[in-house]
């Protein structure tokens, strides 16, 4: 073996290490999830009708009003699959996101400092949201509502939900993160989180052109909500590549921003056992 | 059943309303996230009147307004399950139920004591988002003049005030109702959630006048419109005979309510067993 190809199979090994470690953790995660299978069942149907109520508003008002924003009502219903979806996926896989601050600030990322995988990887897929199932499932059958039963179509919107899960967890990770430099820093956070989730659920078109820039920038909502629905619309895979790449830029952002945090974080001295 | 003097239920309620002063910061979640609501429902609304100048006798100012004060309810009045389900599933209902006061009393004084404070400081948030946004509130007597101007707006506020008070009531008796059947399965909050969602498109959202016609004929039979729509149609289109029809009408579901509250704990309460001490 020379060392061009060693120096290529080292990152291919480790990409593919971390996919056994994220799977494991999921599948874990899972388990510990239906466990408690009424609890699953009751968040799993609370999240729909969550979704629902928002649903019947909208077929409401647009019979009332025609199209609010551009968007008619399978716009906004396509708009709320892809960031139901896209939100579900990310605290599926990445349970821990919006916890991170906390476990920042008291100190209790000892435990993940002391083993092998990244501690970013690692300390945000050690939980599993279980509410999200809910989310997760509701873009589908939104999809299927609007859109029937095309394979086709299924394949794009699950290729765009995976960007849009990576935007979430890498805005609300970076948020998160905020807590090594601010120490208490739920009030940030907590309000960038509820600026992208609220920013997404309604047509794009109601926002001016003065509030667009930050829609594509500082809260991603562009990227997890609009454009995949122009992209999904348009039937053009072609884009995919595009939102995979700017998903990676957020995420490298995120993680950047977290490494350089974890210069300054201080152990709490706790004693904490992952079971 | 124990009945404490009124005085007792009185100090319950301005000690929970003192405690949620002495915390203000705590205030600022709601403040900011109901600010954030109102903004983009401002946007909605501008987006749904872009053709239009009045939908189902609503103008764009009247239904921002409506907005701002349909959600006062779900941010000040929100949330008395949470709390009260969780004194029943964390057995502290054992200690209370133990005291010389009504159960269903006490807590009534006390949370909504507590609540008043949240619903009051959102009160005053909308009041000045909205006159940021949209400007003044429509007229409560449009083309009146002088005394009857003045006389038509301290009777909308009045009006005002006391739905906002009886919906805080509304809300707290069907909430208890809904958390007191932890007696029975312990995961109830599937009651809540159903609950919380029928209220959220029942007149908070948006007026019940938006509705087709069979579903607003339908919901004014049941107590949804009374948490939110009540109290927001005084705000945005007052009139002295709808409005006295509004709090008569939140008024019997009062009654109803309390009635259901009472019947749930007096059965729930049966099924309860204390161990140790």
């Amino acid at each position: 073996m020379t060392m061009g190809t060693i120096r290529m199979a080292r990152p291919l090994g480790r990409i593919r290490a971390y996919a056994r470690f994220m799977g494991a953790a999921f599948a874990f995660n899972l388990k510990a999830t239906l466990e408690y299978r009424v609890n699953f069942v009751l968040q799993f149907f609370g999240m729909l009708l969550n979704n629902a109520a928002f649903a019947a508003f909208w077929m409401v008002l647009i019979e009332r009003t025609g199209a609010v924003g551009g968007y008619g009502f399978s716009d906004v219903m396509l708009v709320w699959a892809f960031v139901s979806t896209s939100f579900g996926l990310a605290h599926i896989v990445f349970g821990n996101v919006r916890h991170l601050g906390r476990i920042v600030m008291e100190g209790g990322l000892d435990v993940y400092l002391l083993q092998p995988k990244d501690v970013w990887v690692n300390v945000l897929s050690s939980r599993t949201i279980v509410s999200a199932w809910g989310d997760f499932a509701y873009g589908f059958i939104v999809l299927a509502l609007t859109s029937g039963t095309d394979l086709q179509r299924f394949a794009l919107f699950a290729a765009l939900a995976v960007p849009g899960a990576l935007i979430f967890a890498a805005t609300f990770a970076a948020a998160e993160s905020l807590a090594f430099f601010m120490g208490n820093s739920s009030a940030v956070s907590s309000a960038l989180t509820e600026f992208m989730l609220s920013f997404s659920l309604y047509p794009e078109g109601i926002y001016g052109p003065g509030m667009r820039w930050a829609l594509y920038s500082i809260v991603p909502s562009g990227f997890v909500a609009f454009m995949p629905l122009r992209v999904f619309k348009s039937l053009d895979w072609g884009l995919v590549p595009v939102l995979c790449l700017v998903a990676a830029v957020y995420v490298g952002l995120s993680y950047g921003l977290f490494r350089l945090g974890l210069g300054r974080y201080e152990s709490g001295n706790r004693m904490d056992a992952r079971v | 059943m124990r009945s404490g003097s009124l005085r007792t239920y009185s100090i319950a309620a301005s000690t929970s309303m003192r405690e949620r002063l002495a915390y203000p910061g705590n205030f600022a979640g709601s403040m900011f996230t109901y600010a954030l609501f109102v903004f983009i429902f401002s946007r909605v609304w501008a987006g749904a009147y872009a053709g239009a100048t009045e939908i189902a006798g609503y103008t764009m100012r009247m239904a921002v307004w409506y907005f701002i004060i349909a959600e006062i309810p779900s941010f000040g009045f929100g949330r008395f399950f949470w709390t009260l389900s969780r004194d029943m599933k964390s057995g502290q209902v054992a200690y209370l139920l133990a005291r010389p006061y009504d159960f269903v009393s006490y807590n009534y004084a006390e949370k909504l004591g507590g609540s008043l404070a949240e619903a009051g400081v959102i009160l005053a948030e909308g009041i000045a988002v909205g006159l940021l946004l949209v400007g003044l509130p429509p007229a409560a007597a449009p083309g009146a003049a002088g005394l009857a101007s003045a006389l038509s707006e301290a009777g909308r506020l009045g009006f005002l005030v006391v739905s906002l008070l009886l919906a805080g009531t509304l809300n707290y008796f069907l909430q208890a109702a809904l958390a007191m059947t932890a007696f029975w399965p312990e995961e109830n909050e599937a009651f809540f959630w159903i609950f919380q969602k029928l209220t959220l498109v029942v007149g908070t959202l948006i007026p019940i006048e938006f509705l087709p016609r069979w579903a607003a004929r339908l919901a004014v039979w049941t107590p949804f419109p009374y948490l939110s729509y009540a109290p927001a149609r005084i705000a945005v289109a007052f009139s002295l005979p709808e409005a006295l029809s509004l709090v008569a009408r939140q008024s019997l579901w009062i009654f109803a309510a309390v009635f259901l509250a009472r019947a749930v704990f007096s059965f729930g309460s049966r099924r309860l067993s204390v161990n140790g001490g």
